[in-house]
């Protein structure tokens, strides 16, 4: 019985998306079948943890009971190793927290059962992407997540940008999508078979040049789903101007699906990250990811559009780590990207809970809710220094584990590349403290402006999966052993073992029949360095955010008198003029607060800016000089 | 024609659908109208499925469809997976292209204009 | 010039009279043989959504959207994706695995019932494709400036 939950966990998500369009204007039943469906879905993949996490089995499930026959695969596969299993975890969990979450959030929008509808698709296409073991059905996928995600964005049309966000999302996804489907072509006309175990034992030692010419076209496709750098833009604009509850999984649960097919290509089908020019390229990839989302996420002046920078800046880290192809890598990889999941998802739904209550995201307009909103501003504390590793918090471990990961591998290759990588990862780590100082100190402490005199605490529906988000946040930072030992040492031990995978769906022995040779697995043994206990960094932790918030809520007479003496000739706002009289108050606006920064910086952010004109056909061709970058890397170096 | 004409003719798909990916490329990086990015997308598509479809040919080979007369197990066909992908491509690309033309329609009806250069007020 | 558009409009009427029952009668045709001629759930529904193009353009859009119901077209699509679903985990509560043909063994090669659970499958994608698509085209349709009747200015 067991063996039917995976095709179960996706197949229930989809049903509940064709009951929602039936039941659509009773309000209680569509939230009752919304729930379910979500619950379900999470129930039957917390069934799958302890044969698959713990016992380490791999289930296999054929389609229509069509086994492979004489040693080939005829069918379509769903295979849960414990990398499956680990991604399948991280998506459910995202999914019934924003669901719950968009319960309330959404409820002043109409026509709300389009919205479910869509929502359940998107997470029924996620499932099915993470859970499947046939190229083609992971493309299917690809592209129905890219469907609803894209009708998700625009499903405000009154918001500001919301239709040419959603219209720039398809572009770019339209362009990741012909992608890979043009590597799986290539590879079908080679090898005549779309299974992901049999073309791996195909393509071992075998590397034509039509499929290094696939490998290129599927990284790209994928890496254009993970947003990163040449790409980002868009998931910027998609962010901005889609729903909070939807922002959640674009920018938390789409980027990890691409993670996995980026780790699912070069790890596994083609199994080639032994080569030292691709784990540089990757490595390369990702260190521009971190620093150009950090940097542009300093002069943002909207709320959404500057967590989503940082999103892509964290999705950076993730494909350093990965790209470095050591096991020590790959672990604070991925440990990265369930802690990225959720900490952003709490972010996000920090940000959706201000719009809810004050109707806008603008930075300089925003102030001083701490007063009259604290517990989303301790929230958004947690997510804050969650995101910028500080000890106690999650952000701190897996962070750890990525400095350690690359200054092991410049010590041991002797290139002194990777050290950089490693200054590059600190100072980013810096820059996202002072970012979210910047937008704490903008949104919630500050003055209050007098519009929004009289806005309430979240609702009590919307603040239980934030506090829950936050309990894991916490939960995953003071206990990493527990969650090291059973979520993800198995996960790292599949990504570098793939015999077991193999052996599952093909039958025992196909693979040293067909190869003809054993290769033996990468060494997943390592020693954390350095010293960590959590409890005493959490006691020392304590005490000084008691002393900081005792310091800033208390008030006391902090006047914002600012005597202008310099006036700058650049920019009238600097000045203390208002409706024309000179005037000794100004308070500081609260996206300018690193204004002296930015000044010194200001050729490099004119250029950021100008590059990033909004213009979707530049958009599609840095895509394509990428693509064309990348077939001619790939060229050379195998 | 004989097995080795029609064998080297299959080139000429190999080499057509290449090149509409190219136009099809090609019109999304240059074009500015979003219509035609529109347009360049279902080329890109169309281009895509005469690849796929092509993948499939084995020279000789017969329909692959059992009916009550030619019921040989021997019998020599095409591929019919490749024609199952290039169904279910067919699909996307349609439902890519209902979803593209809706979005230009209320684009057009907030914005006025068609012009990407002048869509842009989410940069920086 | 007024005659012209009238002339136009009579032309094109006529066309759709002569095209829509035959697209009608040859999409049914398709969807029931798709297990045993080329053709099948979505190329059937597609034709028939055709003749929805057709009553559009020859009719204008207030009798197109008269004469096709559009709710209940919308819960007929969802209708037909759920007993796609079911006779998919049909094969689940039979003890196989999942999209399992299970009664497949009556019939000879060349009947209409001869394969089982693909035949309803077929039926069920046909119809979700013939409603989705006309659903989708006459709300594009709804969409552009009400003056796109009949008189094509």
């Amino acid at each position: 019985m067991i063996q039917h939950f995976p095709i179960l966990a996706i197949m229930v998500l989809f049903l509940g998306a064709f009951l929602t369009v039936l039941c659509g204007k009773n309000k209680v039943l569509r939230n009752i079948v919304v729930f379910a469906a979500m619950l379900a879905s999470s129930v039957f993949i917390a069934f799958l943890i302890k044969p698959i996490m713990i016992d380490g089995e791999v289930i296999t499930y054929w389609l229509g009971n069509w086994s492979p026959v004489a040693d080939y695969a005829i069918g379509i596969c769903l295979v849960v190793d414990q990398l499956n299993l680990f991604f399948a975890i991280l998506v459910s969990v995202a999914v019934l927290l924003a669901g719950v979450f968009s319960f309330k959030y959404m409820s002043r929008d109409d026509t709300l059962e389009k919205y479910f509808t869509l929502f359940l698709m998107l997470s029924g296409g996620v499932m099915g992407l993470v859970l499947s073991g046939d190229l083609f059905n992971m493309f299917i996928m690809v592209e129905i997540l890219t469907f609803a995600a894209v009708a998700l964005t625009a499903f405000r049309n009154r918001s500001e940008g919301a239709l040419e966000a959603a219209f720039k999302y398809l572009v770019i996804g339209v362009i990741g999508s012909s992608c890979i489907l043009i590597g799986t072509t290539i590879l079908y006309s080679q090898f005549h078979t779309l299974n992901l175990a049999q073309l791996s034992v195909l393509l071992h030692n075998n590397l034509q040049p039509a499929t290094i010419l696939a490998f290129t076209l599927l990284l790209t496709g994928f890496a254009v789903k993970a947003f990163v750098v040449p790409f980002h833009p868009v998931e910027a604009d998609a962010n901005a101007a889609a729903p909070s509850s939807v922002s959640v999984i674009i920018s938390c649960v789409l980027t990890k699906a691409g993670i996995y097919g980026i780790i699912r290509i070069v790890y596994f089908l083609f199994r080639s990250m032994n080569l030292a020019p691709l784990q540089f390229i990757l490595v390369l990839i990702g260190t521009l990811s971190m620093f150009i989302g950090v940097t542009m996420a300093l002069a943002q002046k909207d709320f959404k559009r500057l967590l989503a920078f940082h999103s892509i800046s964290q999705v950076g880290y993730v494909m350093t780590a990965i790209g470095l192809a050591t096991a020590l890598g790959v672990t604070g990889g991925l440990y990265h990207a369930i802690n990225h999941t959720l900490f952003k998802g709490l972010l996000f739904l920090c940000a959706g809970a201000v719009f809810y209550a004050t109707g806008t995201t603008n930075l300089d307009k925003l102030g001083g809710l701490a007063k009259r909103m604290p517990q989303t501003a301790a929230l958004f504390l947690i997510g804050a220094f969650s995101i910028s590793g500080l000890p106690p918090f999650n952000g701190f471990v897996s962070k750890w584990l990525i400095y350690q990961a690359t200054y092991e591998k410049a010590v041991e290759f002797g290139n002194i590349g990777y050290a950089f990588v490693t200054i590059i990862a600190l100072v980013v780590s810096v820059m996202t403290l002072a970012s979210f100082i910047k937008v704490s100190q903008s949104v919630f402490f500050g003055q209050l402006p007098d519009e929004f005199k009289e806005v309430r605490e979240t609702p009590v529906p919307m603040r239980i999966p934030m506090w829950i988000m936050a309990a894991l946040c916490v939960g995953a930072g003071l206990l990493p052993q527990y969650m090291m030992r059973y979520l993800i040492n198995p996960a790292v031990y599949a990504v570098m073992n793939v015999g077991n995978y193999i052996g599952s769906v093909m039958g025992p022995g196909y693979a040293e029949k067909i190869a003809g040779q054993t290769v033996e697995a990468y060494s997943s043994e390592f020693a954390l360095a350095g010293y960590w206990s959590p409890i005493s960094w959490l006691a020392l932790f304590a005490i000084i955010i008691c002393a900081f918030f005792i310091v800033s809520l208390s008030g006391g007479k902090l006047s914002k008198k600012i005597h202008s003496d310099s006036p700058s000739g650049l920019d009238p706002k600097y000045d203390t003029f208002f409706s024309g009289e000179a005037n000794e108050h100004s308070q500081v606006g609260g996206s300018d607060l690193f204004w002296g920064f930015k000044h010194n910086l200001r050729h490099y952010f004119d250029f950021m800016h100008n590059a990033h004109s909004g213009v979707i056909s530049d958009y599609a061709l840095w895509a394509f000089c990428f693509l064309s970058f990348m077939i001619v890397y790939l060229f050379i170096i195998v | 024609m004989s097995t080795s004409e029609v064998n080297g003719l299959i080139i000429v798909n190999y080499i057509g659908s290449v090149f509409l990916i190219a136009i099809g490329f090609y019109t999304m990086m240059a074009k500015k109208n979003i219509m035609k990015i529109v347009i360049g997308m279902g080329i890109v598509d169309y281009g895509i499925n005469l690849l796929i479809v092509s993948v499939g040919f084995n020279p000789g080979g017969t329909a692959p469809i059992f009916t009550i007369n030619e019921l040989d197990p021997g019998t020599f066909f095409v591929d019919p997976v490749p024609q199952a992908l290039t169904l279910t491509s067919i699909v996307i690309g349609a439902c890519v292209t209902a979803l593209a033309l809706s979005l230009v329609i209320k684009i057009k009806q907030e914005y006025g204009t068609l012009d990407a250069g002048q869509i842009r007020r989410l940069r920086g | 010039m007024k005659k012209n558009i009238n002339v136009r409009h009579i032309i094109v009427k006529d066309a759709a009279d002569i095209f829509t029952p035959l697209s009608l009668v040859f999409g049914f045709y398709i969807i029931l043989h798709g297990n045993l001629s080329p053709g099948g759930g979505f190329q059937g529904g597609v034709m028939i959504a055709a003749s929805a193009v057709l009553i559009y353009l020859g009719y204008g859009f207030k009798t197109a959207s008269s004469a096709i119901n559009m709710e209940v077209i919308r819960k007929g699509e969802a209708i037909a994706a759920i007993c796609y679903t079911c006779l998919a985990l049909l094969g689940i509560f039979f003890g196989l695995n999942f999209c399992r043909n299970v009664f497949f063994n009556n019939g000879a090669i060349g009947d209409l019932l001869s394969s089982g659970t693909i035949a309803f499958m077929n039926y069920a994608v046909g119809f979700k494709v013939l409603t989705g698509v006309s659903f989708l085209i006459l709300l594009m349709v709804s969409l552009l400036a009400p003056d796109s009747d009949s008189e094509h200015k």
